[in-house]
């Protein structure tokens, strides 16, 4: 059960996981990162970044755990 | 009991669930509930336009003017009768009784009526994320009341074994029937329905119900348009 100390359930329930949403209108453009979700599984990643970002008829949609993100480097490193 | 019929509760029932879900967007558990839940109302409600649309295509078009003036004229589920105080309820409804009118959407699809073959295809696509919704939140726990009785009123709504939704997967209209579509709501939700003896005698044919009542007279008179009057009158005052 995943109820918080109030009887409410927790906003997320499990761990939180945060996942980056990629996207892309057409065949021709690359997947961008159109935003991010939070959820405590894959499963609930999908629903989540498909009623979040359904503002475009996107022919594509992709998911990655920012965990599994490797960064070369980032903004102000050499 | 015609197809005719059968598609009907099913629009009914979308209509509702689309309804119920969308009482809940502003008070799921998180933000991000909040969103799926305006979005699976949203596409609930879109998927009740196009089944009501199939109706004049399938030929006898079930609908009367007791719509108008009768609650129990809607042929919706108890299960939606008043408005869900838990956030159990929504969760129930969402993996069991949604899944469930998908695997009926599944056998439409699978059949031989082809204004369903091919209009109820996308609804499909749309549903798997539906599916993965409660999926999850059903595995994080929930109460087992609504549980019990979103299962119950599932296994109805597909009707009793010897009935006329036997007879549509017989004459291949539909891809399942009865047995074999609470065999695929189970596969689906990876669980078994818990054991329940109904009685057949009392259940309704037409609304695909056993137990009595209507929905309540708010949502009624939202359904039909009169609650926004109310709000016109306030204005004017």
């Amino acid at each position: 059960m995943s109820k918080g100390h109030n009887g409410y359930y927790k906003r997320v329930s499990g761990d939180a996981v945060e996942y980056e949403v990629f996207a892309r209108k057409t065949r021709e453009e690359p997947l961008r990162q159109v935003g991010s979700v939070v959820a405590p599984d894959d499963d609930l990643a999908m629903a989540y970044a498909r009623a979040t970002y359904d503002e475009e008829r996107w022919c594509e949609m992709a998911i990655v755990r920012k965990e599994h993100v490797i960064e070369l480097w980032q903004p102000g490193e050499p | 009991m015609s197809l005719s019929d059968l598609v009907l509760s099913l629009a009914d029932n979308k209509q509702m669930l689309g309804l119920r879900y969308a009482e809940w967007a502003t008070r799921a558990p998180s933000l991000e509930a909040d969103i799926a839940a305006a979005a699976m109302g949203l596409d609930d409600l879109g998927h009740s336009r196009v089944l009501y649309g199939c109706l004049e295509p399938l030929g006898a078009d079930p609908r009367g003017p007791e719509r108008e003036s009768d609650p129990a004229a809607i042929r919706n589920l108890a299960y939606f009768d008043e408005p869900w105080t838990e956030w159990s309820q929504f969760v129930a409804a969402n993996a069991i009784l949604d899944t469930a009118f998908t695997v009926v959407i599944e056998a439409c699809v699978n059949g031989s009526v082809e204004v369903l073959r091919q209009r109820l295809r996308k609804m499909l696509m749309e549903e798997r994320y539906h599916f993965l919704h409660g999926r999850s939140w059903l595995r994080s726990g929930i109460d087992v009341e609504p549980l019990h009785r979103a299962w119950r009123e599932a296994i109805e709504w597909f009707g009793p074994p010897d009935g006329e939704t036997t007879q549509l997967y017989k004459d291949g209209r539909l891809s399942m029937g009865p047995a074999e579509l609470h065999e695929r709501l189970e596969e689906r939700l990876e669980s078994r329905a818990p054991q329940m003896d109904i009685d057949w005698k009392h259940w309704d044919a037409i609304r695909r119900r056993a137990k009595p009542g209507a929905i309540d007279e708010r949502t009624f008179s939202m359904l039909r348009g009169l609650e926004e009057n109310r709000f016109a009158q306030a204005k004017e005052a």
